[in-house]
């Protein structure tokens, strides 16, 4: 693609805690980050983040959290708290791209209170708690479809946990499955650039356009990429009116990193054709089998 | 005659083989019908549990008493639920109440890790076999943990005199008995070679583990020897916790061709040679689980090696098809572990192999399917001659698949269903496909499709269509490789059966 095999730029992941909370295909979450980077040019760096390190914020262009069993949870929800909290805090406060699923997404609300036990404090950068309500409270367990940003979002959620939003905004609005709490159709929690979520399935290889989203979003921070570059590269990227309804404050920030590379605006690629003919497919099955057959008609002829 | 439809319908449904409506019905009119009857059986109860090696481990152990001289009786065809385990003994009892022969006869009831804590109280057991414990339908059980949690419950009120046979490779099984002093039957592997490490595979990308903390204290647990998943020797450097000593051991393993294994065993009593007609490490497992259960029950030496050598792979379990000149080998695999330890056996020789994967999220397989992004599928990338991938879910095993970095002219993706939304043209094959926005072609092929063509055309779905087109790729005197979840492999063997190609695999064997 790019003659020189230099990559243009290059995006240092931090992963949270791969070793406990790797559940439910959490690493396919990583997978297709990797591959849709290299796809398109773009060098992305793992780098793990396991109980004990600390969290440096300036040392990454975006992270990623996932879910685990209640016995891992629980000394990783002291470490965050201990270690990696104040790191976390500040990289979200500058809109660092944060993703966190299952697990992940309740240890950065304010708490999740168990059936039985002390509640287990949690970061508070959602404005949101879970509430375990007991072995006879049926699990929210299945296949799930919700509304993102004028798409869909499809995936499989199993937790235990309701979660309630506070002054969180929700990620989208459930069509089809529990989201966060089966009652109020509010699925996950965004605050800035932090995406809490309990899709996973896993939630990123089909549903591309999320991927890229998060991509463009650690780009932009990092880069200072205009809108207009970002699209050249992620075709479905949604600049900041388009997705007004999240309301995320946005502030022209000098790209961090520029020179490292080249001035950034300069060197954008000419647009890569990316065939996720596989991805929309994948996507657009799962609508159908949720009975939202229109939503699938959709998604296919968006890709 | 009604039982015989309930398992018509139990079978129509998914359910399994067919004998679960009966145990059903039975249970719901008597609730304790299974103490009453199984406390008849003269030579007691065997239990098998775990998460992987159920079917494999109760086949070696009724293959052994079969051949020691015993009348086994099994609840088969995995309907392993408490309702299949009534119905296997229900249709075996006489009207009057009382079980048929039950004199002469021993069973084996091989059961789901959620059913324990249930079967401990309704069966006094004599034996009771703990292969492993992986991640597998998280959500139909929940986690991991809570499921060793509700077998430490079962096992504290197992009774004195029934032996338990546990891995001592497992910590998660390892550490059951604890709290007993007796009647505790060790088995594991002690040959070094075997050490994930000293094989170049690098535990980090290529093994997921599914318990790694100290179930004791929750440290970390450290491994000198790793021989799959969690599986291997470990010490606890926190509380001391550490790998029991195993009585009955394997202490040297030759894998002589891919389903040839031959194993040095010792045990308290004997010393020799077994050679397991099966593939993968895991069959090692299974086969020293049969051989400490044999010998609580005090079987003799020769049956134990005959019963091992002489076992006919259970369906799903690699046995083997004959059709037009091709072999089709037929391997289960239903979480993370067992498909890894499928791979890790089908393409360790570096051959190149003919695979039909199946992917399904009904019920008994798991509703989730995140678990594929766990499986190490970027080792069979340019290691396929041809990949045919099908199931209720092949579109997303396939896009696992090409994120593992195989091409997606390489695997032909045949769902089961038609997919509406996509138009047939669509459907992925990329070789084949026209451009989705060629918009002035689009009017007349939806016109044409409203009106049936005489010819019909060539379908593109289905398990029958997915079977052919693999055995179509696969030359004449090749083999191809079927890998099913659980309720695929029922599929395949419908589709077999209905091609007349195979047993059906709920008769009762035997006399």
């Amino acid at each position: 693609m790019n003659a020189s095999n230099k990559p243009l730029f290059t995006l240092t992941l931090g992963h949270l805690y791969p070793a406990q909370l790797n559940l439910y295909g959490d690493r396919g979450n990583i997978i297709t980050l990797q591959r849709r980077c290299q796809m398109r040019g773009i060098a992305l760096r793992v780098v793990p983040l396991g109980i004990g390190d600390a969290l440096a914020p300036d040392e990454y262009d975006l992270l990623f959290i996932g879910g685990g069993q209640d016995r891992e949870q629980a000394p990783v929800a002291q470490d965050i708290f201990d270690m990696k909290g104040i790191g976390l805090w500040a990289a979200v406060e500058d809109d660092m791209p944060v993703l966190a699923v299952c697990g992940g997404y309740q240890l950065l609300a304010h708490y999740y209170r168990p059936a039985v036990g002390p509640d287990m404090r949690g970061l508070g950068i959602f404005d949101a708690w879970t509430i375990h309500k007991g072995a006879n409270v049926p699990r929210c367990i299945g296949d799930i479809a919700i509304e993102w940003n004028g798409s869909t979002l499809v995936g499989f959620e199993n937790h235990g946990g309701r979660t309630y939003l506070g002054t969180a905004k929700p990620l989208g609005k459930v069509l089809k499955g529990h989201g966060n709490n089966s009652e109020d159709h509010s699925e996950g929690a965004v605050y800035r650039n932090a995406f809490g979520t309990y899709l996973h399935g896993s939630l990123l290889p089909k549903n591309p356009h999320f991927a890229d989203h998060v991509l463009a979003l650690a780009l932009h921070r990092s880069y200072g990429l205009s809108d207009d570059d970002l699209k050249k590269i992620f075709p479905r990227y949604l600049s900041l009116e388009e997705r007004s309804a999240q309301g995320t404050r946005e502030k022209k920030r000098a790209a961090k990193k520029n020179g490292a590379h080249g001035a950034a605006n300069g060197v954008i690629p000419p647009p890569i054709d990316i065939d996720d003919t596989l991805e929309w497919e994948a996507h657009a099955s799962m609508l159908e089998r949720l009975g939202l057959r229109n939503a699938a008609g959709a998604a296919l002829r968006h890709r | 005659m009604g039982g015989r439809a309930a398992g018509a319908i139990s079978r129509r449904l998914h359910l399994g083989g067919g004998t679960s409506i009966a145990g059903v019905v039975a249970q719901r009119l008597y609730p304790d019908i299974v103490t009453h009857l199984s406390s008849q059986l003269a030579y007691g109860s065997v239990l098998v549990t775990g998460t992987n090696g159920k079917t494999t481990t109760s086949g070696f152990i009724a293959a052994i008493l079969n051949d020691a001289g015993l009348r086994v009786w099994r609840n088969r065809e995995g309907s392993n639920l408490m309702r299949g385990i009534a119905g296997a003994l229900v249709i075996r009892a006489r009207p009057g109440g009382n079980l048929r022969r039950g004199g002469q006869a021993i069973s084996i009831f091989e059961v789901d890790e959620a059913v324990v804590p249930h079967m401990v109280e309704a069966v006094p057991l004599r034996v009771a076999v703990f292969t492993n414990l992986f991640r597998d339908q998280l959500d139909r059980y929940g986690e991991v943990d809570s499921v060793s949690a509700r077998w430490q419950r079962a096992v504290s009120v197992l009774p004195a005199s029934t032996t338990m046979i546990l891995n001592a490779d497992d910590p998660a099984v390892a550490l059951l008995a604890e709290s007993r002093q007796d009647n505790v039957i060790y088995f594991g592997i002690e040959d070094a070679t075997l050490d994930l490490a000293a094989q170049g595979i690098s535990p980090e990308r290529h093994q997921t583990i599914d318990t790694r903390a100290c179930a004791k204290c929750g440290a970390e647990l450290v491994y000198s020897l790793r021989f799959y998943s969690h599986l291997g020797h470990y010490l606890c450097p926190n509380c001391g916790s550490a790998r029991p000593q195993p009585q009955v051991r394997a202490t040297s393993v030759t894998m002589n061709a891919f389903d040839q294994l031959r194993i040095t065993v010792e045990t308290p009593t004997q010393q020799g040679e077994i050679v397991i007609p099966l593939p993968g490490l895991y069959n090692i497992y299974n086969a020293l689980a049969a051989i400490a259960a044999a010998q609580a029950l005090q079987i003799n030496w020769e049956p134990i090696v005959s019963g091992i050598q002489q076992f006919k792979p259970a369906f799903g379990r690699g046995e083997r098809v004959q059709v037009a000149g091709r072999t089709i080998r037929i391997l289960l695999a239903k979480n993370p572990t067992g498909f890894n330890e499928v791979l890790r056996t089908l393409f360790s020789e570096g051959e190149k192999r003919h695979v039909l994967l199946m992917l399904n999220d009904n019920i008994a397989d798991g509703r989730d399917i995140s678990w594929i992004w766990d499986v190490d599928f970027e080792r069979i990338a340019q290691q396929t001659s041809t990949l045919t991938i099908t199931g209720t879910r092949a579109l997303d095993l396939g896009l696992r698949l090409k994120y593992a970095g195989i091409d997606a002219q390489a695997m032909h993706i045949v769902p089961l269903t038609p997919i509406r939304a996509i138009g047939k043209e669509a459907l992925t094959r990329p070789h084949e496909k026209e451009t989705p926005h060629a918009g002035s072609k689009n009017g007349s092929v939806t016109g044409a499709r409203k009106i049936r063509p005489a010819a019909k055309p060539a379908q593109t779905h289905g398990l029958a269509y997915a079977l052919d087109s693999a055995l179509q790729q696969t030359p004449v005197g090749e083999t191809l490789f079927v890998i099913p979840t659980y309720t695929g492999l029922l599929d395949v063997h419908r589709e077999l059966e209905r091609r007349g190609l195979t047993p059906h695999y709920w008769e009762e064997k035997g006399p």
